[in-house]
């Protein structure tokens, strides 16, 4: 962690609400697009970032200035949106796919710094996976993560991480190639 | 090696994440393997475009209308258990007076006295065993220990 951030995270820890802000400033844009992709939502997925903010606030006594913080963060935003994902598959009332994609109108908010129509169509192929897919993507693909972190932060073996990040980009291959015929 | 365990390490092998001796004996089927070149192709094709795609960062003032909505979170949250602490003192306290009038009036036929009774006692037995499921649940949950890094 940079030495600013190491600052501010103490100032955090004695209380000073201000100090939290250039943290959250700083992580808003990838906390919200990570939630869009974890939820397979954008709609829902501001939401879910300032909750998550909000929890790790209510925990920041606990965080090791020595650590990152985006990792920690971004480890309870995931258990954030997996519980929204777990409640939203027990209402059972709305009969959206697991991986809801957004409709392409002109107001949703596709989160992608450059857009053009390819990668707004691979954004909403990657919404339309399942859970677990969309997960694995956006580990390796939007925060760099090695297969060593991801089976850390996923707890499951090498291999799987291996077997699923290649299963989801099977998956999100034959999402694509369907869009297209 | 099969093109069907060649396929389960085509993903690794892009990202530069098989051991040696995996990546010679890959990079051999692949010198050897027409089809399965094609297939890695597509794949580093798709695995690039991936890589190329990052969030954008909200303006200032979508950041300034993003961290009030948090702030606001933030003090709701310290209102929110001063209610519920507020909330379940009074109700403990009015119930504990019901009950006690209920109990010292005699006009009150035993039977009710006995069913009141048996309601408080099954509203603690749940409550205990809902408490006791949740903090259960939180144990094995391995998010959970997310924020005790």
């Amino acid at each position: 962690m940079d030495e600013t951030e190491a600052v501010l995270i103490r100032r955090c820890q004695a209380g000073e609400k201000e100090a939290f802000e250039p943290i959250v400033r700083k992580y808003a844009g990838r906390a919200t697009g990570a939630a869009a992709v974890l939820l397979g939502c954008p709609q829902e997925a501001q939401d879910a970032s300032q909750e998550a903010f909000v929890r790790a606030w209510r925990h920041i006594e606990r965080f090791r200035t020595d650590a990152p913080f985006y990792p920690w963060y971004s480890a309870i935003l995931r258990n954030i949106c997996r519980s929204r994902l777990r409640r939203r598959a027990r209402r059972k009332t709305v009969s959206l796919p697991d991986g809801y994609a957004a409709p392409t109108s002109d107001g949703d908010p596709v989160m992608l710094a450059e857009q053009n129509e390819r990668r707004r169509h691979l954004f909403q192929a990657i919404l339309s996976l399942q859970s677990m897919f969309r997960e694995i993507l956006l580990m390796k693909h939007f925060q760099d993560m090695s297969y060593k972190e991801m089976a850390e932060a996923l707890d499951i073996p090498i291999g799987t991480v291996m077997s699923r990040l290649h299963n989801a980009r099977r998956a999100l291959g034959e999402a694509l190639s369907g869009d297209e015929s | 090696m099969s093109c069907d365990a060649f396929n389960r390490m085509a993903s690794a092998y892009l990202d530069g994440e098989l051991a040696d001796d995996d990546r010679r004996r890959f990079e051999d089927h692949l010198a050897a393997c027409d089809a399965c070149r094609q297939e890695l192709a597509e794949l580093k094709r798709l695995t690039e475009d991936l890589d190329m795609m990052q969030f954008k960062e909200p303006g200032d003032e979508e950041l300034a209308r993003y961290w009030s909505g948090v702030y606001n979170r933030l003090e709701r949250g310290l209102g929110w258990i001063l209610f519920s602490v507020g909330a379940i003192l009074t109700l403990c306290y009015g119930a504990f007076r019901i009950i006690e009038n209920l109990i010292r009036d005699e006009t009150v036929s035993n039977v009710l006295k006995v069913g009141v009774c048996a309601l408080i006692a099954g509203l603690v037995v749940l409550f205990v065993s809902l408490l006791r499921e949740r903090l259960v649940v939180r144990k094995v949950d391995r998010y959970s220990k997310e924020v005790d890094r």
